[in-house]
């Protein structure tokens, strides 16, 4: 770990360089034994792929002693820095039209079929390496080596909500309507935000997520039972 | 006993919002920090009627609305100078005014700065479009965030009856230049910058252009000699933080910046001159110093 000050308020907090599960799996351990300190002084963690930043309020700490804390932290094998839960979320996707608009391009980039791509989708344990690019979207990897694509040439200008995209060997939700480069694949009807549950984000860095191929007609139901309030939030996490 | 006003927007200006404390340390779930641009001058419209420093207030950008006033209350404006009128009468900034009911509020031309603040004495009422706290709203199972306030749409407030009138003796659009040097340190990447990028960063005067919001400034002017190299593995940005793209394109990152990003990080601008930053507007100068 790397510590170095980030403007006059924060703390960068850099890991091996990498894109991994070995090295964002401290990142995420070190975010959670943060966050379960419960530092009067910090203010925000930002988990990321390999780094943390941390914000403080610079007149509640110094910079030197808060750096002293947290490796200290990081440290105490007794703190949660280790053995923090990990939640699985099963999400329901459904791969057909006129929800998955991108499998005749990745069927060309990838030389598998549908069928294929499908598999090897909800065959995989995801896991949620951080939240960003907007609220709640989370970025989740590693894709199995087969399934890596490009990006699609020209973005899109509007992508509806709950749509289900790869790009390279991540594969992610959008939250809501915004443009976006992913190749989409599918969606889910579950909405990833939702401030009437007490879980307003249904995704944290570091949830193991797999996802099951639905139809259309079980689609719908659920999207019907989400907003009449039926729906059984339980049935998602495994 | 607390009543009611109503405020109801026949313009809305450019760019009107409500600004509450911003959602801190919800930044692991991707939330930008949000909250009010010119921190100080929405606290000091805050102090003048009586409110928390981070009670929400409404921030008017470079145009301001119409609003139509129901019920008595007491305002205060801050930040830009807007030429603020009370019933089309010029009215003074930096103190407490009270509204009759039936009242207008609008604005003329913007003398200086870019955001004005107007804070009510009292509490927005509770309701499923506005939270009080946070920069986002729900509106029809849409997140969204700073959601601009529509002309004729109507906001209510639960107005505290008692607030005493007081004057603010800084009178802080004075204080705003159309032309700002700001002080920042090295950023994450610094050392992945040329000697000439580095340079042309803070030797030349540097221009806010027009793509610029509450997510952040692009500068005008490209920075020479940055490539490819210096794009990094995402990594969590914040307001203040100057990345540059790889075709030398420098963005300083204000309020609603997304968390994570993927440029490398020249400089950060040192906190202390944020306010000033949120008042500059398009066309205006800016340039850095250590």
């Amino acid at each position: 770990m790397v510590f170095s000050p980030y403007g006059d308020k924060a703390i960068l907090i850099n890991f091996v360089q990498e894109i991994s599960l070995e090295t964002n799996k401290k990142v995420i351990a070190l975010n959670n034994a943060i966050a379960s300190a419960q530092l009067k002084a910090i203010e925000y963690c930002i988990p990321a792929y390999c780094s943390l930043t941390v914000g403080y309020n610079p007149l509640l700490t110094s910079y030197n002693s808060l750096c002293k804390k947290i490796k200290s932290l990081s440290t105490n094998r007794n703190s949660n820095y280790k053995g923090t839960s990990e939640r699985t979320l099963n999400i329901p996707v459904c791969y057909e039209e006129p929800y998955a608009l991108d499998f005749d391009e990745l069927i060309e980039q990838t030389n598998l079929t549908k069928k294929e791509i499908i598999d090897y989708h909800t065959s995989t344990n995801f896991r949620v390496y951080m939240l960003g690019f907007m609220p709640g979207f989370a970025y989740m990897g590693k894709l199995p080596q087969p399934l890596y694509c490009n990006r699609k040439k020209e973005p899109r200008l509007n992508i509806a909500p709950g749509s289900l995209g790869l790009a390279g060997l991540q594969t992610g939700i959008y939250p809501f309507e915004s443009p976006g480069g992913w190749q989409i694949i599918g969606r889910t009807p579950i909405p990833l935000i939702n401030p009437e549950e007490n879980k307003t984000f249904l995704f944290k860095p570091g949830d193991l997520v797999c996802f099951n191929a639905i139809s259309n007609s079980s689609f719908l139901k659920i999207q019907n039972d989400v907003s009449s309030n039926h729906f059984n939030w339980e049935s998602i996490y495994g | 006993m607390a009543k009611e006003a109503i405020f109801y927007f026949e313009k809305a200006g450019l760019y009107t919002t409500l600004q509450g404390a911003g959602n801190k340390g919800q930044q692991h779930f991707g939330l930008p920090i949000g909250g009010p641009m010119d921190q100080t001058s929405a606290k000091i419209a805050n102090w003048l009627v009586g409110n928390e420093a981070q009670a929400a207030v409404l921030e008017i950008t470079m145009m301001g609305p119409e609003i139509i006033v129901k019920g008595d209350c007491k305002i205060a404006i801050t930040g830009a100078d807007m030429s603020p009128k009370l019933n089309d009468k010029p009215v003074s900034m930096y103190n407490t005014i009270a509204i009759k009911s039936g009242s207008k509020i609008s604005f003329g031309r913007l003398n200086s700065g870019c955001r004005t603040y107007l804070a009510i004495g009292g509490k927005i009422s509770e309701n499923k479009l506005w939270s009080n706290n946070v920069s986002y709203a729900l509106n029809n199972d849409n997140f969204v965030f700073n959601k601009k306030i529509e002309q004729n749409s109507s906001l209510s407030f639960k107005t505290n009856g008692s607030v005493e009138i007081k004057n603010h003796v800084e009178k802080r659009p004075l204080l705003f230049n159309n032309k700002i040097d700001v002080r920042v340190v090295p950023g994450p990447e610094y050392n992945l910058f040329s000697k000439q990028a580095i340079k042309s960063f803070f030797d030349n005067k540097h221009y806010i252009s027009n793509q610029s919001d509450r997510i952040g400034y692009r500068l005008r002017e490209t920075l020479k000699h940055c490539n490819q190299n210096q794009e990094i593995i995402s990594s969590g940005i914040i307001p203040g933080t100057i990345q540059v793209t790889s075709s030398g394109k420098a963005i300083i990152l204000m309020n609603d910046a997304p968390t994570i990003g993927g440029y490398a990080r020249i400089a950060n601008i040192i906190s202390t001159y944020m306010d000033n930053v949120a008042q500059l507007k398009p066309g205006d100068q800016i340039s850095f110093s250590i």
